[in-house]
């Protein structure tokens, strides 16, 4: 733990991500994919991380050819021994984009879809399952409405319904955590411009703990939430202090049996993290049953799911926005403008905002790979000047496909597995 | 020509031994600069972030409702305990506020 942490709310993780002084080669090739350039050690010496510019987003983890930087928290085995506790109900909330990468771990090819065995695998495991892709679509109708009033309001000075302040356009998703810690650290006169809508993952734990009690049939208390993530910055999310909603939610309305506080999420295991635990528990994904959800929670829509790509917040967005606004939905469904792999996507949508009975064109703009693409679109909303009304950030390159916490060596992420045969001696 | 088939030739590619340790040292060096390496694999790397994108758009291809305002838990959601986006329970639950951490930073 490093004492003198400075951009850390006390309770916060202070950095999940730190470099194994003893393995690191002081090659240079993680600093290419550091968003803040938190990374410092000259050519050839042991490099370091700065935990107050670090985002621990874990993008030099799954890049590094040597394996030096390593993950702080590890809970795997505190979640097999509340598995194993039959007090409790242990609640995994699957993020989309690790369907299509922990199949790697197990010999299936790259991108295999998988949601029917991971189910099979967690629920043979012992978790109830809540799928990030029902907070997701959640998440659509609350970020989605929210974009909606903003934009009404700068376009026909439309007001509060409840007498609330309404941010600025363009906003920003708010999904990311590496991204949100980018303009908390960095930024802050952006703050206003960040959807004020919780990530699917913290919507995921408030509602298990608030709406999940009539679900399971279960106390809030007994329930114990792990996010399943592709994402290193999602342990730190889970850790700030101030979600814990439905502990307050839940004491308020006499809902609560103790006056001990809880998180909403209660730890975070990385798609790493979740094979690393069926291994223990000898759970083989490749071989195990296709099944469904098993609940409401369950439930999901394609908007959900295309979340973990890049644009993918966006695409979702745009199709409820434009149903909302119209009437009609979007088609084709499909918005290929903001699909792909350039740095920096932008499209405009023309519609008639079927209440105020006017033609508006949205101007939207998607950006993914932190490192390379974010400065200039930060500068252009800094200055004023952007043309854009809703932007989507994700810090990794691609999306959540290739968060800090997917697979690594076998799925070639890394450009270890391409390079390793180079070195006979391995 | 005959003759020369013969011959052992000690040093094909006219370079002295101190040459070969320098042209060596400096084809070492080049594929130490980590740029090479990258530039040389990521087409290897994309490969695996394309299969990852490709199989999540064939999720959202596949499943019989594609937008969020049509899933039907999420209404039950709002219906049986969230209210509307935006309301109440949903500004108490869904969302957040964000910190300014740079006065600490400085
Ligand atoms: S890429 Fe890995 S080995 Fe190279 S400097 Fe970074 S942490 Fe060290
Ligand atoms: S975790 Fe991300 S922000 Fe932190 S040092 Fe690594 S690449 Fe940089
Ligand atoms: S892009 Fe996704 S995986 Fe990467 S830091 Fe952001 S939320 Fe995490």
């Amino acid at each position: 733990m490093n004492v003198t942490a400075k951009t850390y709310q006390k309770g916060e993780i202070p950095g999940v991500i730190a470099i194994n002084a003893t393995v690191c080669k002081g090659c240079d090739a993680c600093k290419r994919h550091c968003p803040t350039g938190a990374i410092t050690g000259m050519f050839g010496t042991t490099h370091r991380i700065d935990v107050d510019l670090c985002l621990s987003c874990g993008q030099c983890l799954i890049n590094c050819p040597f394996g030096a930087p390593y993950e702080t928290s590890d809970t795997v085995d505190e979640v097999i021994a509340k598995l194993k506790d039959r007090n409790n109900t242990v609640v995994g909330i699957i993020a989309p984009a690790v369907r299509v990468a922990i199949g790697e771990d197990f010999g299936l090819p790259a991108g295999s879809l998988v949601t029917g065995k991971l189910y099979g695998s967690m629920k043979k495991a012992g978790f109830e399952i809540l799928d990030n892709n029902f907070t997701a679509d959640l998440t659509i109708m609350e970020e989605g409405t929210e974009f909606i009033t903003r934009a009404r309001h700068a376009l026909f000075g439309e007001k509060s319904e409840h007498g609330g302040e309404i941010g600025p356009l363009p906003q920003f998703t708010s999904c990311c955590p590496a991204w949100v810690r980018f303009v908390e650290t960095r930024y802050p006169t952006l703050i206003p411009h960040l959807s004020s809508a919780k990530s699917p993952q913290q919507m995921a734990g408030t509602v298990a703990k608030t709406y999940g009690t009539n679900v399971w049939k279960k106390s809030p208390e007994s329930i114990y939430t792990v996010g399943i993530m592709p994402c290193t910055a999602k342990k730190l999310e889970a850790s700030r202090p101030e979600f814990n909603a439905a502990y307050k939610y839940n004491k308020k309305n006499g809902r609560g049996l103790t006056n001990k506080p809880y998180p909403d999420v209660d730890t975070v295991l990385t798609t790493r993290d979740l094979s690393r635990l069926f291994k223990k528990l000898k759970i083989d994904l490749a071989q195990e049953e296709e099944v469904a959800g098993g609940s409401l929670l369950a439930d999901y829509t394609g908007a959900g799911t295309i979340f973990g790509n890049t644009g993918g917040v966006m695409e979702a967005a745009l199709r409820t926005a434009y149903a909302v606004l119209t009437g009609s939905e979007l088609k084709p469904l499909e918005f290929k403008p903001v699909r792909g792999l350039q740095g920096m996507k932008s499209a405009s949508v023309t519609l008639k905002d079927a209440k105020y009975n006017k033609e508006v064109t949205v101007k939207v703009a998607v950006v993914h790979n932190m490192a390379e693409n974010i400065q200039p679109v930060v500068n252009e909303v800094l200055a004023g000047r952007s043309p854009y009304h809703f932007i989507e950030v994700m810090n990794c390159p691609g999306g959540c496909i290739n968060g800090g916490g997917q697979p690594v060596c076998s799925s070639g992420s890394s450009w270890i597995s391409a390079i390793r045969p180079w070195f006979a001696w391995k | 020509m005959e003759k020369q088939s013969y011959q052992y030739i000690e040093n094909p590619l006219q370079v002295t031994r101190r040459e070969f340790i320098t042209i060596g040292g400096i084809v070492v060096a080049f594929l130490a600069i980590p740029t090479v390496w990258i530039t040389l694999v990521t087409s290897s790397s994309s490969r695996y972030l394309q299969a990852r994108t490709k199989g999540l758009y064939q999720d959202d291809t596949k499943a019989a409702v594609r937008v969020s305002h049509g899933n039907k838990s999420v209404a039950r959601y709002y219906k049986e305990f969230g209210g509307t986006p935006l309301g109440q329970i949903s500004e108490e639950l869904l969302h957040t506020k964000y910190i300014n951490r740079t006065k600490v930073l400085s």
